[in-house]
């Protein structure tokens, strides 16, 4: 920069009157300022497409400076011209040209002003960099020509711009200038938005997901109880204005709590409509016919046609799917109200903002930053509604970002739509009539809080978007077009194609078929009816790339196994904007295709994308729009559909709704025409328009069998090959909880309730014999520096093999203080205070009071101790481990916490009937070595069936919960998880070894059997107290209960059953949850991740009689685990249906324990597992 | 809670259950890791955690004490980028780049465990990766380009 520049202020910029706003209001295109910067503004917004790089190239061209000198703006309202929302693939085309002639036009002015300076002529004068040099060398910069002087120029029309032969930046590939921020973690992202005194809210959405139109929106609110969330730290505010809620708190962590936690009562749910079959609630969703054209005579030609075909094709609801949850942050309190948005359309969102808050527009700013890609419209609006309503709400700056879940259920989705074709041949082959009809509900989807507050009506609009590529590119003679505009079913917008993409799948399937009618190749029958020039030289040039070979009568394929491979053509010229709109680029594919006629798994395996785009800005960027366009409409072909339940979208994570992964993905050969002669076009879309035309295509090539309805899932193509519907994408009916009788004590059972009752009365008179029971006098508390550190020391060791933590410890409680209830089929126990407290623990407790409670289940104070405390057990522990036990108890510090009383239901809270109870099935001896047996095995034996007591869990229990000693760790029920087997009546399938119980016990996990979860995994924790031989005496032990290692044999069955149940398709509903959401950390060989990786194949729980463990730990995950080197397994009870967990819990059945029955009332387990508190 | 962020310690004032996104996003204010699905099901949120990568939308900050956390920002800057990350740009992979941390991170766990890994051994690694717009073509040449091998030239 020349010195000269430094210090001057003026400014050259060129504008145009607002179309809106005050009078004398104006737009910015283009500014350049003293220092030689220049300012680029453009109303659209870059949605990582790559704009924000070609708008600056088109600047830095016409303007004749370097491409690093142009900073370009986008979307900031305050600053940037109203261009409407960026949609259609507009921006190059469209919104970009007036910024290119501002540009041309500033260049004009300067050189003008250049000659003036120089007193030379123009055509003498060359620019380099904004440097103006005559042919004397003489040179003169635009900031020295600008200096101090502010100058405004209107915005002409009719401003020569530079021909295409003069370019030197546009046409050439510039790399994004947003990547090296975006690769190493700069902010840039509205998620990185952070502002002084800025809180963290979250929103709760209604319960009819994804669903903005009918009488229940905005009126189904009955409760929010604020008291839920009382216990959340830092929490700010809960607000609610009609159906909107949210929370607001100062740590993001703890707003997600409250929003999780916050108890709100909504209206039943509304009958939504019927999406499990889409073709019927489409045709039942009232219409208005519009006619897009009426050409010849259709009806006659189709009453005299030779051949009459009459097609259906359906496009499900599909998902944008934006990586990114939606997020935005906004300040009320600010003099002007600011909010940070992702927006797609930031004039039209500052607008409903306006109205939603009832401030005028002209007090709102709305700054754009980037956001995850959204390819249509996402939540970006919505978040920032919520935003400002909170905000509002609490006079801060507030960010808000919605879940996953809350993307997933109320991203406005992309329409199904369909697509009716009657037509037919005539004699000679040629097209007789085509007459097309589409079906497109509405897609306004208004910004969700002015609905959700009542501030605009929830009545359904009716747009007329279903029109667009709805007039085939080919020349029949006989052509009527209609389109049916319709209401909104399901809150919908603009996807990527919008109605273009479903149309061209039924008018590019349907040629396909007149083709193969016809007995003509696919191509060459196109290229008949085609009489668009470009479109003819694109066709043949994708014909040539891709190698085809004419096919006029389809050849059935050599089938290598069961894989048959075919290819499909397609071709469109997308047509968009308002009726009759306009082409941007021109686009065709040759798909090749492999379809495994067994399972129905489609790959495609190559794409040849060809595409005309005119002009090229940057020619690098219109190839990864290419790509980016091929892959995901691929995947939105193969596997994409929204999931309803009742009407209501239950698709809220990956699993329920999977996108294409990398391995899936095919080969791509992208063949751009070179048109740089030709105006630029839009590239952000086309390439999608053929995909599922081409690949029903190459389908058909492969199989002879249509496929018209998306997606082309395993289940589809089954059901099309054979006719039949897989067993494996049907969920088993929900069938009442069978249980084994042992199971009984941790279930709520009536009969068995009543039979406790019984056989309690018939013991008290047993009990009456033997009481009473006295109370042992209270002591002020022991001194316990009578006890040696080694002493003490011991006791803690012995206070983890009893795990008496795990019992009385509340969660987020004090160590042992007691408070944690106690689920029992006979009502609610809560553990007490063991700490040396002695209003309220175990302080006025002398060592022979707390023999007595350990041995004989009686308080100090002489009541009876609930057998929920197993001194069934710890009766059989040495008198020098109980002292050692108290020594520890008394050595803790003492905590003040009462414990809250029992809930027990009658007779069971009478405690004196525990006498006879005791009588029955107490043997208060301690604990006798077998001889025979080896002395290390005796010291697990005494651990295990001591302070252990392991089989307190893991044996069942009769019916007045009293363990059986004949089935002595046969299996038993703890807390809503089933406490397996740990004798050869093991379920796994690789029975128990003293090393993999040693592993157990030790490490949390074993390779063969899983990991500890549920209460296990506080015990395993207890157990990193004890010494290793400790563990190995008790894995010794516990070992002898099994038939002997066979290490080799075991390793053999590890290697077959791994193998044998390897995930390789995704052919049911359950099937795509386990790839979406377990295999990352489950699929054996998959890439290692922090934390263990259990293999299913093996797990003990996956080969259960009962489902209850893989529901629990699906449900609530595991937050605990034993040691943090397992890592941890995330909760799903948030992101999926009872339904869904079913299905996914019948699929991992099915494949990982293939030798062992269906599980029957899997979903009504899940229904009470979701009622239990995690573990 | 201490924590070990790219090297430096870091004493952060929160529940010990609170997940490790959320704690360097907020307390220690860096952008890389994002928020995807809360489940570790599309790796947006990826960091190294003792070398491995991890999903920190599921980890608990409790389960990081005394464990080598690194994030996108821990491996280079924009001046001096890492390998992996100039490989990334150089290959321009990425589009919105929402996804970019996790395939950034993810291709430097596995170059780790794995310095010369074919085209098939990327895309396994990279399979619970998800990218919505469709970068995967430059993703993979980034990987590949970041392991030594000699791209194919792009007509």
């Amino acid at each position: 920069m020349a010195d000269a520049e430094q210090g001057k202020r003026g400014s050259l910029s060129v504008v145009r009157s607002a179309v809106l706003g005050a009078e004398g209001a104006f737009e910015t295109f283009v500014s350049i300022t003293a220092d030689g910067s220049v300012n680029a503004y453009n109303g659209h917004v870059d949605l990582g497409t790559g704009i924000r790089t070609a708008l600056g190239q088109i600047v830095a061209e016409e303007l004749d400076v370097s491409f690093a000198r142009v900073v370009v703006i986008l979307g900031d309202t305050a600053v940037v011209p109203n261009q409407g929302a960026t949609i259609a693939s507009e921006t190059i085309q469209i919104t970009a040209v007036p910024l290119r002639k501002a540009a041309a036009q500033a260049r004009h002015f300067l050189i003008a002003r250049a000659a003036e300076r120089l007193e030379l002529p123009v055509e003498d004068l060359t620019i380099e960099d904004g440097l103006i040099r005559g042919h004397d060398n003489r040179s003169i910069s635009y900031g020295e020509l600008i200096a101090d002087e502010t100058i405004r120029l209107e915005l002409t029309d009719d401003v020569p711009v530079k021909d295409v032969s003069a370019y030197s930046i546009v046409g050439r590939s510039v790399p994004r200038v947003d990547l090296p921020a975006k690769a190493t973690g700069e902010p840039v992202y509205v998620h990185d938005v952070r502002v002084p005194g800025m809180l963290h809210g979250r929103v709760v959405r209604p319960p009819y997901a994804g669903v903005d139109a009918g009488p229940f929106v905005g009126t189904s609110l009955i409760a929010v109880d604020e008291a839920s969330v009382r216990d959340i730290p830092g929490l700010v505010a809960v607000v609610r204005i009609g159906d909107f809620v949210g929370v607001v708190a100062e740590r993001e962590e703890n707003a997600i709590k409250a929003a999780a936690q916050l108890k709100v009562t909504w209206k039943p749910g509304p009958a939504l409509t019927d999406l499990s079959n889409i073709e019927r609630a489409l045709r039942a969703n009232p219409s208005t016919p519009r006619q897009l054209i009426d050409k010849g005579d259709v009806d006659a030609a189709i009453a005299a046609a030779a051949k009459p075909m009459q097609r259906t094709y359906v496009w499900p609801y599909q998902m944008h799917g934006s990586i990114g949850p939606s997020c935005a942050v906004a300040d009320y309190d600010s003099a002007t109200i600011r909010v940070w948005s992702g927006t797609q359309n930031p004039h039209i969102l500052r607008g409903d903002l306006a109205l939603l808050i009832e401030r005028p527009e002209s007090e709102i700013e709305l700054i754009r930053l980037e956001a995850a890609g959204c390819y249509g419209r996402n939540c970006a609006d919505d978040v920032s509604a919520d935003a400002l309503l909170l905000s509002r709400a609490v006079g801060r700056p507030v960010r808000v970002q919605l879940t996953r879940e809350q993307e997933h259920a109320w991203e406005p989705k992309g329409t199904a739509q369909l697509m009716d074709v009657n037509g037919g041949l005539n004699a000679d082959g040629s097209v007789a009539g085509y007459d097309f009809s589409t079906r497109y509900p509405s897609n306004g989807a208004p910004t969700l809080a002015l609905l959700l507050t009542g501030r605009i009506a929830p009545t359904p609009a009716v747009f007329e978007m279903g029109d667009r590529t709805a007039i085939p590119p080919y020349d029949y003679e006989n052509l009527r077009v209609v389109a049916n505009d319709m209401p909104p079913i399901v809150r919908a917008s603009w996807l990527r194609g919008v109605s273009a993409l479903p149309n061209t799948f039924a008018h590019e399937c349907y040629i396909d078929e007149l083709a193969a009618e016809a007995e003509v190749d696919p191509i060459e029958y196109r290229l008949r009816y085609l009489k668009d020039k470009r479109a003819i030289d694109l066709v043949n040039a994708v014909a040539e790339r891709a190698g085809w070979t004419p096919r006029p009568v389809r050849q059935e394929p050599e089938p290598e196994g069961d894989i048959v491979r075919g290819r499909g053509f397609a071709y469109a010229l997308y047509v968009h904007s308002k009726f009759p709109g306009y082409g941007a680029a021109w686009s065709a594919w040759i798909a090749d295709v492999a379809v495994n006629k067994a399972t129905g798994d489609v790959s495609v395996t190559r794409v040849v994308a060809g595409q005309d785009s005119g002009l090229m800005i940057n020619p690098e960027g219109v190839r990864h729009q290419i790509e980016g366009n091929v892959i995901q409409s691929t995947s939105r072909a193969l596997m994409e559909e929204v999931s309803f339940e009742r009407g209501a979208v239950t698709a809220r994570e990956w699993g329920a709704y999977p996108i294409i992964k990398f391995p899936e993905l095919p080969k791509i050969d992208v063949l751009m025409l070179p048109r740089q002669d030709q105006p630029p076009l839009g590239v952000g879309e086309s390439a999608s328009v053929p995909s599922a035309a081409a690949i029903a295509n190459a389908i058909y090539d492969a199989t002879g069998v249509r496929f018209r309805e998306l997606p082309f899932t395993p289940e589809r193509i089954v059901k099309g090959l054979h006719g039949e519907q897989p067993a494996a994408a049907l969920a088993p009916p929900p069938q009442p909880v069978q249980r084994n009788k042992w199971q009984n004590p941790f279930v709520k059972r009536g009969g068995i309730l009543a039979g406790a009752a019984a056989l309690c009365a018939a013991a008290i008179g047993i009990g009456a014999a033997v009481l009473p029971w006295r109370a042992i006098a209270p002591i002020t508390r022991t001194d316990a520096s009578v006890f040696s550190a080694a002493t003490i020391a011991r006791g803690k060791e012995l206070a983890a093999l009893g795990a008496c933590a795990v019992c009385h410890t509340a969660d987020n409680g004090v160590l042992n203080a007691g408070g944690r209830p106690l689920e029992t089929p006979f009502g609610t126990i809560y553990a007490t205070n063991i700490t040396p407290d002695v209003a309220t623990g175990i302080g006025a407790w002398s060592y022979p009071a707390f023999e007595r409670a350990m041995r004989e289940g009686i308080h100090r104070d002489g009541r009876h101790l609930y057998p929920a405390f197993p001194y069934t057990h710890f009766a059989r522990a040495s008198d020098a481990d109980l002292q050692a036990l108290y020594a520890y108890l008394i050595a803790q510090a003492p905590v003040r916490a009462e414990t809250p009383p029992n809930a027990l239901a009658f007779p069971f809270n009478l405690r004196p009937l525990l006498a006879g109870w005791n009588a029955l099935f107490h043997q208060p001896d301690t604990f006798r070595p077998d001889p025979s047996k080896s002395e290390v095995w005796n010291r697990g034996a005494y651990l295990i069936e001591g302070l252990g007591h392991c089989s307190a869990c893991h044996s069942p229990r009769n019916a007045l919960g009293a363990e059986q000693q004949r089935a002595y760790l046969a299996g038993g029920f703890a807390e809503g998880w089933e406490a397996p087997a740990l004798t050869s009546l093991s379920k796994a399938p690789i029975p128990w070894s003293e090393n993999e119980l040693y592993a157990y016990l030790r490490t949390g996990q074993s390779r063969l059997h899983g990991v500890a979860a549920g209460p296990m995994a506080p015990v395993v924790k207890e157990l990193a107290a004890l010494p290793d031989q400790d563990i190995r005496a008790m894995a010794v032990y516990l070992a002898s209960f099994n038939e002997p290692a066979d290490r080799p044999a075991h390793e053999a069955l590890v290697a077959k059953l791994e193998a044998g149940t390897a995930v390789t398709g995704a052919a049911s509903a359950g099937a795509r949850t386990y790839q979406g959401a377990c295999a990352v950390c489950h699929e054996v060989g998959g890439p290692p991740l922090f934390g263990s990786r259990p293999s299913l194949a093996l797990n003990s729980n996956l080969h259960s009689d009962v489902p209850d463990n893989l529901i629990q730990v699906i449900l609530h995950g595991i937050a605990k685990p034993a040691v943090t080197d397992l890592g941890y397994m995330p909760a799903f009870k948030d992101s999926m249906t009872d339904s869904q967990v079913a299905e996914l819990v019948g699929f991992l059945r099915r494949q990982f324990a293939p030798g062992k029955p269906e599980w029957t009332g899997v979903a009504a387990t899940v229904g009470r597992i979701r009622q239990t508190i995690a573990r | 809670m201490r924590l070990t962020v790219n090297g430096r310690n870091h004493d952060v004032d929160a529940a010990p259950d609170t997940a490790l996104l959320y704690v360097l996003r907020n307390d220690l204010q860096l952008n890389g890791p994002k928020y995807g699905c809360g489940l570790g099901e599309c790796g947006a949120c990826a960091v190294l955690i003792d070398g491995v990568a991890a999903r920190s939308c599921v980890i608990p900050i409790e389960g990081c004490a005394n464990r080598d956390i690194v994030t996108l920002e821990g491996l280079g800057t924009r001046e001096c980028p890492d390998p992996v990350q100039d490989a990334f740009i150089r290959e321009q992979a990425a589009q919105c780049g929402y996804c970019l941390n996790g395939m950034i991170i993810t291709t430097k766990a596995l170059l780790a465990r794995n310095a010369t890994p074919s085209e098939q051994e990327v895309l396994e690694a990279l399979r619970y990766n998800l990218c919505r717009c469709g970068a995967h073509i430059e993703i993979i040449r980034a990987a590949m380009r970041a392991a030594g091998h000699t791209l194919e030239a792009r007509d």
